[in-house]
C-alpha cells in the first residue's frame, strides 16, 4: 500500500525531493493534520446536520474499548504479537463505535431518559470498561493517558518505514572484502575461558570485526559503498490517515445523494428503500475509524474539534450541502496548516507570540527569560479552527454578527418610520389631530425621546413623505401611497 | 377480488409501543381512485397507520398489500408526504434539491440527479405554483411554501398512491384551497390519496372516502355512508358537542 502511494508520488517528484519533504517535521505534521481535518470535516458535516455533534465525542472515547478488546484478542486469542497499527484494531474500533450508538438508542428507546442522557449513560460505561481492561490485561501497550487525550502529531515523521528505490543492494562484507576490518579476539578469555585479555596466557586470533550483511542505507553511511541509495522514509501515519481520508471521501462522494436524503428526511429515505439505518451505522463506523486513525496524531479529545468546528464554521458561510462539505474540509486543512505555525508562536504571519512573552516577561510576570512560544501542536490547530469559527461568526454575510447588526438596525429604523406614518395616517383629519400630531408634543404620544422624533421627522421630510404645516406633521400624497403599499405587503405576507 | 380494485388492503394490523397498542387490529380496504381522510382524536394512531403501511415502523401483527403486493415490491407505486415538522428546515439545501429527492428512487443507489431530473422538478414546482422559489434555501420558506415543496416532491414521484401526513397543518386558507385542488386533480387521474386530516368541518367537502380511527377503526367507507354523528361519537368519545352540528 505504502509502496503504491510512493510510486504514485514519484511520478511527480524525484526520490530526493520526496525524502526531503518527508524529512521535514513541519511538512509531515501539517499533512497529517490536514488529512485528519478533511476526513473529520466530511463526516462532521453530516454529524452536525443530524444533531449528533456530541456523538463524535462519545465515539472517540469508546473506540478505546474496541482497540483494547482487539488487542487482547490478538495477543491472547490469536497468539499474534501486539501491534498497535494492526488492522484488527480498526475493526475493533469500528465495532465499538457502532456499539456505542446502538446502546445509546437502546437506552433511549426504553423511554426512561432523553437522548442526551442516553448518550451520557452509554459512553462512560464503555470507556470505563476499556480502562479496566487496559489496567488488567494490557498494561504494557503504548496507550498512556497522554496519547489518549491529546496525541503527538509533532513526532509522527519519526515513526517511519524505510523504502529504497535505487542502489538498494545489500552489502556483504567478507574477510577478503577491501573494506573488511580486522581485529584480534581472545579465544580463551572470560566468559568462556578463565583469562582476561591482559593475562599473558591469553591467546588471540585474527578476526574480521565488521563482517556481515548490511542494508544499503547503513552500508552507505559507513562508507562501504560510494553511491547513495535512494531512500524514502515514509511516516506510517500518512498511510493510515491517507487511506481513511480516501475512504471517507469515497463514502461521501458515492453516497452523497443517499446521505443527504437520509439526513434531511429519514422517513422518506426509508420509504424509498434507501436504508437510512444502515447508512447511519456506516457513518458511525467511519467516525470511529477516523477517530482511531487520528488517535496518535491528535488524541481522542481534540479530534472532536476536527469533526465539529470546521463543519459548524462552513454552516455559517453557505446554505448548500456540497459547498458546506468543500468549505469545511478547506477550513479544517487551513487550520491544520496555520495551527502548526501557531504552535511555534506565529499567528497567521501577522503577529509573533514570542513578542507577547517578551513583554510579559519584562513588565508583568517573571517568566525567567523563557520567552519562546512552543506549545502542543494539535491544540494549536484546534485553536485555529476556533479562530476561523469566530471569524465566520463575525463576518458571515447571512448569519454574521456584523451583517445581522446592520440588518437589524436598518429594519428597526424602517419599522419606526412606518410606525410614525401609521400614527399620522390614523389621526389625520380627526378632531384631536391638533393634539396628536403637533410637532412639539408628538414624541410624548409615541413615548419616544424628543430628539429621536425630530430626527425621524427630518428623515421623512427629506424623503418628501411628510410635511410640517402650522406646527402639525401631515402626510404627503407620496407618504400616503407608500403606507398603502406597505399595508398591502403586510397582508399578503 | 371484488368488482372494485383495492389500492390498499390492510389486514389485522396491530402496532404496539412496548405492550401498549397504538393500532389495534386494523382492517381497511381502500378502493383505487378515492380521496380518503383518516380522522380521529389526538393519539388515535393516524400517523402511525401511514407509517406502518409504509413499513417505517415495525408491525406487531398483520400485513399490508399495495395493489396485491407487499410494500417493498410496490415502493415505486407509493408517494409519501411526511409531516412538515418532521424535518429540519435549516438544512443547507434548495427547494429544487428537496423536490428532486422524490426522484431518488428512480435513480437508485449512487446515481446522481441530472438535467432531466432538474426539469422534472421544475415542472412539479410550477404545478404547485412556487417555481420562482426553486433556488431559495428552504429555511426562507413560509409554512405554506414548505408544504407546497413537499407536495411537489411527491408529484415528481408520479406514484399511484399518495400518503400525506397532515398537509393542511398550519397553512393559510389560500394554500389549503390550492392543496385541495391538487388532491382532486390527482383523484381525477385515478390516483389514490390518503390524507391524515384534523379538520372535521371540511371532511365532507374535500374527501369522498373516510376512515374513522381511534386505535381501532370505528368506520371506514364512503364519506356519505360512514361520516355520521353516531360514528363520530364512537370515535371521539364524549367530546362530541361541537361535532353534532357538523354531522347533523
Amino acid at each position: 500500500m505504502e509502496r503504491l502511494l510512493i510510486d504514485l508520488l514519484l511520478n511527480f517528484m524525484s526520490a530526493e525531493q520526496l525524502y526531503d519533504a518527508l524529512d521535514d517535521p513541519r511538512m509531515v505534521a501539517i499533512l497529517i493534520g490536514a488529512m485528519v481535518a478533511v476526513s473529520g470535516a466530511l463526516l462532521g458535516t453530516f454529524l452536525l446536520l443530524r444533531h449528533m455533534a456530541l456523538t463524535s465525542d462519545a465515539i472517540s472515547h469508546t473506540v478505546l474499548l474496541g482497540i483494547v478488546v482487539a488487542f487482547i484478542v490478538m495477543v491472547y486469542g490469536l497468539d499474534q504479537e501486539a501491534d498497535i497499527s494492526s488492522p484488527w484494531l480498526i475493526v475493533g474500533a469500528a465495532l465499538s463505535g457502532v456499539l456505542t450508538v446502538y446502546l445509546t438508542e437502546l437506552i433511549f428507546r426504553s423511554g426512561l431518559v432523553k437522548e442526551d442522557a442516553a448518550l451520557g449513560l452509554a459512553f462512560p460505561l464503555l470507556f470505563a470498561i476499556a480502562i479496566i481492561l487496559i489496567s488488567r490485561y494490557a498494561d504494557d501497550i503504548h496507550l498512556d493517558e497522554d496519547t489518549v487525550m491529546v496525541g503527538e502529531i509533532g513526532v509522527a515523521w519519526a515513526n517511519a518505514n524505510e523504502h529504497c528505490f535505487a542502489n538498494c543492494e545489500e552489502v556483504v562484507i567478507t574477510p577478503d572484502h577491501p573494506k573488511a576490518e580486522t581485529g584480534r579476539q581472545c579465544i580463551n578469555c572470560k566468559p568462556s575461558g578463565p583469562y582476561s585479555p591482559r593475562d599473558p596466557e591469553a591467546i588471540f586470533k585474527e578476526i574480521c570485526s565488521n563482517c556481515g550483511t548490511y542494508p544499503a542505507s547503513i552500508a552507505y553511511t559507513r562508507g562501504y559503498i560510494d553511491t547513495s541509495p535512494q531512500i524514502v522514509l515514509w511516516p506510517r501515519a500518512i498511510t493510515t490517515m491517507g487511506v481513511i481520508t480516501l475512504v471517507n471521501a469515497l463514502f461521501v462522494l458515492l453516497l452523497y445523494k443517499e446521505l443527504k436524503l437520509a439526513t434531511f428526511d429519514a422517513g422518506l429515505a426509508a420509504a424509498l428503500g434507501f436504508r437510512p439505518g444502515l447508512l447511519h451505522y456506516a457513518l458511525m463506523a467511519l467516525v470511529s475509524v477516523t477517530a482511531v486513525g487520528a488517535f496518535d496524531a491528535v488524541g481522542a479529545v481534540l479530534v472532536v474539534a476536527f469533526f465539529i468546528v470546521p463543519a459548524a464554521t462552513a454552516y455559517l458561510l453557505t446554505d448548500r450541502l456540497w459547498r458546506m462539505l468543500v468549505l469545511s474540509s478547506f477550513i479544517g486543512a487551513l487550520a491544520a496548516y496555520t495551527g502548526y505555525d501557531l504552535a511555534r508562536g506565529d499567528f497567521l504571519g501577522i503577529y509573533n507570540l514570542d513578542k507577547l512573552l517578551v513583554f510579559l516577561d519584562k513588565h508583568v510576570l517573571d517568566l525567567g527569560g523563557n520567552t519562546t512560544w512552543n506549545v502542543h501542536i494539535a491544540s494549536a490547530m484546534v485553536m485555529m479552527t476556533g479562530f476561523f469559527f469566530l471569524l465566520a461568526w463575525v463576518v458571515s454575510p447571512r448569519y454574521g454578527l456584523v451583517s445581522n447588526t446592520i440588518r437589524r438596525m436598518v429594519q428597526r429604523r424602517r419599522f419606526r418610520e412606518q410606525l410614525l406614518l401609521m400614527h399620522i395616517h390614523n389621526h389625520e383629519n380627526t378632531e384631536n389631530a391638533n393634539r396628536e400630531l403637533a410637532l412639539d408634543t408628538l414624541h410624548m404620544h409615541l413615548n419616544w425621546s424628543e430628539n429621536h422624533l425630530k430626527r425621524m421627522v427630518a428623515r421623512l421630510r427629506s424623503r418628501n413623505l411628510v410635511r410640517v404645516q402650522n406646527n402639525l406633521v401631515i402626510m404627503t400624497d407620496r407618504g400616503e401611497r407608500l403606507l398603502q403599499k406597505i399595508m398591502q405587503e403586510r397582508i399578503s405576507a | 377480488m371484488n368488482d372494485t380494485r383495492h389500492a390498499i388492503e390492510v389486514n389485522d394490523l396491530t402496532v404496539a409501543y412496548h405492550s401498549k397498542p397504538v393500532l389495534w387490529d386494523v382492517d381497511i380496504d381502500v378502493p383505487e381512485g378515492v380521496l380518503m381522510a383518516i380522522v380521529g382524536p389526538n393519539g388515535a394512531g393516524k400517523s402511525t397507520l401511514i407509517k406502518a403501511i409504509l413499513g417505517l415502523i415495525p408491525k406487531a401483527s398483520g400485513d399490508v398489500k399495495i395493489y396485491g403486493k407487499s410494500y417493498t415490491q410496490a415502493r415505486h407505486l407509493v408517494g409519501y408526504v411526511p409531516q412538515r415538522g418532521s424535518v429540519d428546515w435549516d438544512f443547507p439545501t434548495s427547494v429544487l434539491d428537496v423536490v428532486m429527492m422524490g426522484l431518488y428512487y428512480q435513480l437508485g443507489w449512487v446515481r446522481r440527479p441530472g438535467r432531466r431530473e432538474r426539469e422534472m422538478a421544475m415542472e412539479a414546482l410550477e404545478h404547485v405554483g412556487i417555481a420562482d422559489l426553486a433556488h431559495r434555501q428552504i429555511s426562507q420558506l413560509s409554512g405554506g411554501q414548505q408544504q407546497r415543496t413537499f407536495l411537489a416532491r411527491a408529484l415528481v414521484q408520479d406514484a399511484q398512491i399518495y400518503f400525506m401526513d397532515e398537509p393542511f397543518a398550519a397553512v393559510d386558507a389560500i394554500t389549503e384551497k390550492a392543496i385541495v385542488a391538487l388532491l382532486q386533480e390527482l383523484r381525477s387521474r385515478q390516483k389514490t390519496v390518503i390524507v391524515v386530516h384534523h379538520d372535521l368541518q371540511t371532511v365532507e367537502e374535500y374527501f369522498d372516502w373516510v376512515t374513522l380511527l381511534n386505535v381501532e377503526v370505528t368506520a371506514s367507507g364512503a364519506t356519505k355512508e360512514v361520516f355520521t354523528e353516531d360514528n363520530l361519537r364512537r370515535t371521539y368519545g364524549g367530546r362530541i358537542n361541537t361535532l353534532t352540528r357538523i354531522a347533523g
